[in-house]
């Protein structure tokens, strides 16, 4: 799998499935596929630090959010030991239930840490940036701007920063910043002009836009009130119908925008990416797994997603089809290969 | 002209509006108390609609005011501004330190409020596609820094007013309104996870307690977790602006200028 819109859908799915969680066994396995499939990646690349480095990281993300937890919670039956009362803040009974809440928060975190490592991982910031609709075209152009001269940026700070080294200027103090900061800026805006005067030589932004502004902003604000309005509804407990229909429509009239807005835009790529049939392969097992792992927990059929210490302490229960769906970050290993 | 003033300024204030409402919803919704909604909804929605909003204005921004001269001069600010995340390490702060308010700011309140926005939700996105720092906190920064940037615009008329443009006053007021963001900034970006994250009884939110209690309760976590980092921040957000504030402001002012020319038909038939 290459494509980057394959990638989105994973990152997507894999996101919603760890958010939709708190059975720390599940998580577990979320967090073992996404280190498998991240450590095949650093393999190719012939670094296998990575492996090493992102156990650390998740190590200690789960230790750190445990023993925070259970020095600021004092909630539950199991305690191990009792600060004194009059320590402010954290004086209070640390218990067992605030160190395992505390910890499923850290396999959360960790997980999607990961997810987002993989992520940026795989992608170049190119394949990134392509990710962003076409009618966004002026924003990924300066976006594309932003980058390309980020390195020479950064180039110019280091010359800079050297010629005052060797003229006595220490940097110590943020006054000193200024002999540094002011060529930076003027150098850089220089550049800034010259670049904006090659655009409009070249006929950049000089018809007006294809694009309906005002029809694509009302259906965008439409829409976001529309899944605003699902939201609360939910947590009003009305009926879980009402929530679905705003959030579908909402979401297709934010597909339909785009698709139509998009295609009024007429920009040149020269670099596609191709879409290859194990990315539909991938992207369809995704789907599949996404779309189970919903029907599941809509219909209850799932109870053990849901895990909480309070208000007894319990050893999580699993489902078989808790654990295989947990190991859908996995997914795309088998069509990395050729 | 006024029609489309009061246009972006409706669009401004329904992005305000969801983007609170939405963090702000453990507070303001007594249902929104149920533990399934901590649990796993809140993180997700929030991002969801927060990522909604951002697209929103900056749809607006680009086709109002991006023509080839603002988003060359965007890109490069941009690229200036998450070049000073690299050089942080060389500068004497702690913790929190940042220097990438300053030009958030500046534009914000030099050009305009739309131009501030972009200026900050880019800058975030720009660093964290850089420093590969792309996560579910991304769309939170985006939107905290662009309102930072949007917001510096309101200062401007009230200086003007006051008749303090160009004077000590302009850099008191530029510098004292850095430092509240540099508070508010962790106190907004906190918000998105809170509810979701913390279980204690003293500083979680809470299904049963009324919305002064868990607003308390939020104040006490901020202390505990975050307040140090953001006085760290705010300080040496203090020490930028007091210091480099006047010279910069000019620099950007004039070029501003040679950035706003137009092109007009002068030939007569």
């Amino acid at each position: 799998m290459k494509h980057s819109k394959a990638w989105g859908a994973w990152l997507i799915v894999t996101m919603a499935i760890i958010l939709s969680t708190r059975n720390p066994v599940y998580l577990l396995v979320l967090l073992i596929s996404l280190l498998t499939l991240g450590s095949f990646f650093k393999r190719k690349d012939r670094t296998g630090l990575w492996l090493l480095q992102n156990l650390r990281f998740s190590g200690t993300m789960i230790l750190l959010s445990s023993l925070i937890n259970a020095i600021f919670t004092h909630t539950g039956k199991h305690v191990i030991f009792t600060i004194p009362v009059n320590w402010p803040l954290i004086g209070g009974p640390i218990t067992l239930e605030s160190l395992i809440f505390g910890m499923v928060n850290g396999l959360i975190i960790g997980s999607l840490y990961l997810a987002f490592n993989i992520f940026n991982l795989v992608l170049n910031i190119k394949q990134i940036t392509g990710l962003i609709p076409k009618i966004f075209h002026p924003i990924s152009i300066t976006i594309t701007i932003a980058l390309t001269f980020f390195p020479s940026v950064q180039q110019r700070a280091k010359e800079i920063r050297e010629a005052q080294l060797i003229r006595g200027n220490q940097m110590k103090r943020i006054s000193d910043w200024l002999p540094l900061f002011l060529p930076l800026l003027i150098t850089s805006l220089e550049n800034a002009i010259v670049l904006s005067e090659s655009m409009t030589a070249r006929g950049y932004h000089s018809q007006r836009s294809a694009v309906p502004a005002r029809i694509v902003t009302s259906s965008l604000i439409f829409s976001a009130f529309l899944i605003f309005s699902g939201w609360i509804l939910g947590i009003y407990d009305y009926p879980i119908l009402f929530s679905t229909g705003l959030y579908s429509i909402g979401g297709l009239v934010i597909l339909i925008i785009f698709l139509y807005a998009n295609r009024r835009v007429k920009i040149t790529r020269y670099h596609h990416e191709t879409w290859h049939r194990r990315d539909s392969f991938t992207v369809l097992l995704l789907v599949t797994a996404f779309v189970v792992w919903i029907v599941l927990q809509t219909g209850a059929k799932l109870p053990t997603a849901a895990y909480s210490v309070y208000p007894a302490l319990s050893f999580p229960a699993v489902q078989v089809e808790g654990i295989v769906l947990s190991c859908t970050p996995i997914i795309p290993l088998p069509f990395l290969n050729k | 002209m006024k029609f489309k003033v009061i246009r972006s300024l409706l669009i401004d204030l329904f992005v305000l509006l969801l983007g609170c409402l939405s963090l702000l919803t453990p507070f303001i919704f007594q249902q929104a108390r149920y533990p399934r909604f901590t649990q796993s909804s809140f993180p997700v929605m929030v991002s969801v609609i927060i990522m909604l909003c951002i697209t929103i204005v900056l749809f607006e921004s680009q086709s109002a005011l991006l023509d080839g001269k603002m988003i060359a001069l965007l890109g490069m600010l941009i690229a200036i501004n998450a070049g000073l995340r690299f050089l942080e390490s060389a500068l004497p702060g702690p913790a929190g330190f940042t220097p990438i308010f300053f030009l958030i700011i500046l534009s914000g309140y030099l050009f305009s409020s739309r131009v501030g926005f972009l200026m900050g939700a880019m800058t975030m996105l720009i660093s964290a596609l850089i420093t590969g720092g792309v996560g579910p906190w991304l769309p939170g920064q985006m939107i905290t820094a662009g309102w930072l940037g949007q917001s510096a615009a309101l200062l401007k008329p009230i200086i003007a007013k006051c008749g303090w443009k160009e004077k000590p006053m302009e850099i008191v007021i530029l510098t004292a309104f850095s430092a509240v963001w540099g508070i508010l900034y962790g106190l907004i970006m906190n918000l998105w996870f809170w509810p979701f994250l913390s279980n204690s009884p003293e500083m979680s939110w809470s299904q049963t307690i009324s919305v002064w209690e868990n607003v308390k309760r939020y104040l006490a976590y901020y202390i505990a977790t975050s307040l140090f980092w953001d006085l760290s921040r705010s300080v040496g957000n203090i020490l930028i602006f007091s210091t480099l504030t006047k010279t910069v402001a000019k620099i950007l002012t004039r070029f501003y200028h040679r950035f706003s020319f137009q092109y007009t038909q002068t030939v007569n038939r």
